[in-house]
């Protein structure tokens, strides 16, 4: 990426947040100004990031920090050599120099006082283990999606984050999306009725398991740390095709792996917020042909399905319905509704699901120390809704699960896949 | 031998083994597995891989039959991860000893696997052990250790890990300070604040990395409830952005009212900078005492403090804050004027729609002008008498609004206030308006509106004229197309222009209208105006082109008719593109022939590689590869040629 395009990024960045801002349902709480968003921040005064698992995802992600001009990036961590020396080519450029540090292990990274915050894009596998050692290493963690592979993980996420208080923002940025918030906002605003039926594509529905596969010599570390790849994934041997597995290794974890967590971690996690569920988890779970229903205590049915969307909605469409009314919308950023009336505030339209938005709360509660879009509560239960609908695909029968005491209700088979041993050493 | 044929327990193994020598398999329905035969290919001389994925099996199906066969498992260094991955998952003593007694028998990174697991199982008659480990020379296994003991907690534990706060290497100590932590938290679920408070105050005051600290001064701030408040206080005042961090997450966390109160108090001696964040720390508090503290700063204070607070009451105002945003809204600020408009306009509360009705009756100013916008806005249609009132404003202002927010709520008796409204201005500005307003309530009323639009077919004004056609092209139906025809042949020159406009895009909106196709079709062949002429031409084009009544040789027919009309490539292009996506043989033959006209050539043959692509009754295989022949060789552009030969691979 040249300078000129970073320019050029950046000043369309400034635009689309300053149109965000007045137009979404997402008005920046607290003044830019008061945050020392504006104009050119003193070194001393920025967020000082590292990254960790700079994959194609991770590289995405990075770039919309780097366009942020509050923050400096300053380290990159991979266990593979080429993702390594990519992020840390991108991070030089972006900076002007070439002093961003490279590490094999992200413990390292973690244990620089002068880093405050990490993005953590590395597979699944990784994600919950390594955002709760960031935080408690005292770094504020924005980290994608998925981000637990089972239910246990997903409570243990947002205690660990609550104990130590420091920020998560999950990489589920659509919650930052003006289409998206437009559309929540109508369904928690009552402007659909009684809110009835929340309607969210998972990307699929198949429950997959990581095997093993046959070993083959192991690369030079520099190369590829395969001890730090499989990190809490249980022990196998080398082998190329697993290593470049990345996103789906060991997705979900278990026998479950990673049905609908695929998409079900944007647009599960979207009907949660719509249904003002960000604290709880839907009570009931059932395969029915070919689709996942379930329903929530408070009556609403959330139903999981791969296709029946209006068309051209673009990818990750979520659909809510209420007693007067629905709205449904997607990746293409259209907002489509029972009436007219009810679009007449729908704002602006930014297509294609960027994270810059996102990136930009992520940072601005790094220093309101409030509670991001998608904290580590909202993405705790949004996650475990998920998890339960794996379970649920995965034993092929209905699954009742208690909120309160987290475990399924009589049903000794599914609560046995609500977590799964870390190898050694590794624990959350 | 526990499968009674050799032939059955193989199988199961060759199964297996396919099964886990792919990345990525299906995962195998519950009711395929039993106990039994997983302990048999554990006992086997099975793959590693096979015994892996069986233990993974025995996590859901085994039971304490299987703990005797995965627990010698635990000290070999590949698959002591997948044993216990069997052993945490099982339910009850037999488990939590097999685990236990492995304590005694592996060493280093395995048995830091075994204390994590007896971590996760909670398992108390482990207290003993671990206590003894915790002085393990080795970092890693003391450290796992001491967070195994914070898990599994109660009085012992405290005593053993308060000890050890002064006593461990620097490289244990922050695992030490961790399992205090999680110790202090039991206490704290068992109402045993005490032991809870001690060990806080012991990691506070322990040589233990920072987070460590902030972690204890959160949790010995929430555990002393009120009396904490003082040591809360201090952080929020703190030089240490670390310390203040940690006081506005537990601001957020410490409960009751009494805390907000004095948090409120607190606002106003924190420097101002710090102001915006502890308001916007209250905002997440739950208690009554919130509202009134964000409502006084909403009215009070600098502008970063009011901004902070009249954004935040959008999501914790109701009708009681009023008052105070109506102030803002009102006043000459012009960015609080805009924050507070929208948190007026996008407050929950129901009740705020029925006092914004109450006051817009005696509303005047900009007053009027807030309240008209936030009906609108709010869509509260009980407000649309109030609203109707405000067109008759004397300040245009306040008239543009309630034009704005009539085209939100307005019904359509409200399409007559707007006709009369336009009769009464010449403000090019206000007409546009109320033009949008108006076609916004016809497009929701539709022909009830028609009688009301007739002052304006009828004005000898041709730009409201002008207004009633494209309100009427919102409409649509007979009666509709009736006067944007009869304004064609009426009317004034700008009011045809405008009527052939309309007329022109009829089709998109109304693509079953045959009576349009037909007005369309007589104003092409027409020797009227040039532009009129084109104009008609492109509409029929999209009538033909969207028509469901027409087949495709109809459309061929059709366009051909039209073609004898046609002088210019720009319409031919449309033509051939109506052909293109009218299949049929007649539509090859008249692209073919469209070929000789070198202006539009190599449109023509796009669309007969689109036509000859697609296998239809009535073209041959041969026609089509002929045709797709004669594009690859005569068309100009590659990639016009390319996608020829694919469709040419393509047919049989």
């Amino acid at each position: 990426m040249s300078k000129e395009k970073v320019g050029l990024n950046r000043r369309r960045f400034l635009k689309t947040a300053a149109q965000a801002g007045v137009c979404l349902a997402l008005p920046q709480i607290i003044p830019a100004t008061a945050l020392g968003q504006n104009g050119r921040v003193p070194p001393s005064e920025r967020i000082r990031l590292g990254a960790i698992g700079i994959g194609n995802r991770g590289r995405y992600v990075l770039s919309c920090f780097l366009l942020q001009p509050d923050l400096q990036c300053v380290a990159v961590c991979d266990v593979r050599g080429d993702n390594r020396q990519r992020a840390k080519d991108q991070v030089d450029k972006a900076n002007g120099n070439t002093d961003c540090d490279t590490y094999i292990d992200f413990r390292e990274l973690l244990a620089r006082e002068d880093i405050d915050a990490v993005l953590i894009a590395t597979g699944p596998n990784w994600h919950a283990t390594a955002a709760t050692m960031a935080a408690k290493a005292g770094k504020d963690v924005y980290c994608e999606k998925p981000c637990t592979k089972n239910i246990a993980q997903s409570l243990q996420l947002a205690d660990v984050f609550r104990r130590t208080g420091r920020v998560f923002q999950a990489g589920t940025q659509r919650r930052s999306l003006p289409n998206f918030a437009y559309a929540i906002e109508l369904a928690r605003t009552g402007k659909l009725g009684r809110l009835e039926t929340v309607h969210a594509h998972p990307g699929g529905l198949g429950t997959k398991m990581s095997g093993w596969l046959p070993a083959e010599a192991l690369p030079p570390r520099e190369t590829g740390d395969w001890d730090m790849y499989l990190g809490p994934a249980a022990w196998r041997p080398y082998n190329l095709r697993t290593l470049r597995d990345g996103f789906n290794f060991e997705k979900g974890g278990g026998l479950v792996g990673g049905g609908c967590l695929e998409w079900g971690s944007h647009c599960v996690d979207l009907c949660q917020l719509a249904n003002d569920a960000d604290s709880t988890a839907a009570v009931e779970y059932e395969p029915v042909n070919g689709q996942l229903h379930a329903r929530y205590a408070n009556g609403v049915k959330l139903v999981m399905r791969n296709d029946g969307w209006l068309p051209n909605m673009g990818s990750c469409p979520v659909r809510f319905e209420g007693d007067t009314g629905w709205v449904e919308t997607g990746d293409n950023a259209d907002i489509e509704a029972s009436s007219d009336s009810l679009l007449i505030r729908k704002g602006i339209k930014i297509p294609g699901y960027p994270a810059d938005l996102h990136v930009r709360n992520f940072l601005d509660c790094t220093k309101t120390r409030a509670l991001t879009r998608a904290n580590a509560d909202a993405a705790c239960w949004a996650h475990i809704t998920c998890h339960a609908a794996n379970v649920a695909l995965f034993l092929d029968r209905k699954v009742k699960y208690d909120p309160k005491k987290n475990e399924f209700i009589g049903d000794e088979q599914a609560n046995r896949l609500r977590s799964e041993a870390l190898r050694e050493p590794w624990r959350i | 031998m526990i499968f009674k044929k050799p032939t059955i327990f193989w199988c199961v193994v060759v199964c297996m083994a396919a099964a886990s020598a792919v990345t990525f398999t299906q995962a195998q329905a519950a009711e395929a597995w039993q106990e039994s035969d997983l302990i048999a290919v554990l006992q086997s001389n099975a793959e590693k891989g096979e015994k892996a994925i069986t233990c993974k099996r025995l996590a859901i199906y085994g039971t304490d039959r299987c703990v005797p066969v995965v627990a010698p498992l635990l000290a070999d260094m590949e698959l002591s991860s997948w044993a216990r991955i069997t052993l945490e998952a099982i339910p009850g003593p037999v488990a939590d000893a097999a685990l236990r007694d492995a304590m005694g028998k592996v060493k280093g990174r395995l048995l830091v696997g075994v204390i994590n697991s007896i971590a996760v199982r909670r398992d108390g008659r482990a207290v003993d052990p671990l206590i003894k480990t915790l002085g393990d020379p080795d970092e890693a296994v003391a450290s796992a250790a001491a967070v195994a003991l914070g898990h599994l907690g109660g009085e012992p534990a405290g005593t053993a890990l308060t000890r050890a706060l002064a006593n461990a290497p620097t490289g244990v100590r922050s695992a030490v300070a961790q399992g205090c932590i999680l110790c202090a938290e039991g206490f704290m679920a068992n109402r045993e604040t005490a032991k809870a408070i001690a060990l806080y105050d012991a990691v506070r005051q322990a040589d233990v990395p920072v987070q460590r600290h902030l972690e204890a001064l959160r949790g010995v701030i929430l555990a002393r409830g009120d009396a904490g408040l003082p040591l809360l206080v201090e952080q929020l005042r703190s030089q240490d952005k670390k310390r203040l961090s940690i006081g506005l997450r537990t601001a957020r966390e410490l409960g009751g009212q009494k805390v907000t109160e004095a948090l409120a108090d607190e606002l106003a001696q924190l420097s101002p900078d710090r102001r915006p964040l502890l308001l916007l720390a209250l905002s997440d508090r739950t208690d009554s005492a919130v509202l009134p503290t964000i409502l006084t700063a909403a009215g009070t204070g600098s502008k970063d403090v009011r901004l902070t607070a009249i954004n935040i009451l959008v999501r914790l105002g109701n009708v009681s804050c009023m008052p105070v945003l109506l102030e803002a809204a009102t006043g000459t600020d012009a960015e609080l004027s805009r924050a507070a408009i929208e948190s007026i306009i996008r407050m929950a509360d129901k009740a705020v729609d029925t006092d914004v009705v109450a006051r817009l009756k005696n509303a005047q100013g900009k007053q009027q002008r807030v309240l008209v916008e936030v009906a609108g806005q709010r869509q509260i249609s009980e407000a649309v008498p109030a609203v109707v009132s405000s067109l008759k404003s004397t300040d245009v202002d306040t008239r543009a609004t309630a034009v704005r927010a009539i085209g939100i709520i307005g019904q359509a008796p409200q399409a007559g206030d707007l006709v009369a409204l336009l009769q009464t201005t010449r403000n090019a500005s206000e007409r546009a308006g109320i033009r949008t307003a108006l076609q916004a309530i016809c497009g929701r009323y539709g022909v009830t509106c028609l009688p009301l639009l007739q002052p304006l077919i009828k004005s000898r004004d041709n730009d409201l004229q002008v207004i009633g056609l494209s309100a009427l092209a919102i409409i649509g139906g007979p009666d509709a197309l009736g006067a944007v025809k009869s304004a064609i042949a009426n009317g004034d020159a700008s009011v045809q222009d405008e009527a052939v406009r309309i007329l022109s895009t009829w089709p998109n909106s109304w693509p079953d209208d045959s009576e349009a196709g037909k007005a369309l079709l007589a104003l092409a062949s027409s020797d009227g105006k040039m532009s009129h002429q084109v104009l008609g031409l492109r509409g029929y084009l999209q009538y033909v082109r969207g028509s469901k009544a027409l087949s495709n040789e109809q459309k061929v027919t059709e366009v051909e008719a039209l073609l004898t009309h046609i002088k210019r490539p720009e319409e031919t292009r449309q033509a051939i593109a109506v052909l293109g996506e009218s299949p049929c043989a007649s539509a090859l033959d008249r692209l073919t022939a469209l070929t000789t006209d070198a202006s539009v050539a190599e449109e023509a043959y796009s669309a007969m590689v689109v036509v000859s692509a697609r296998n239809v009754r009535g073209i041959s295989a041969d026609r089509r590869r002929q045709v797709l022949q004669t594009v690859i060789e005569k068309s100009k552009n590659d990639g016009t040629k390319q996608r020829a030969r694919r469709a040419l691979r393509d047919v049989q």
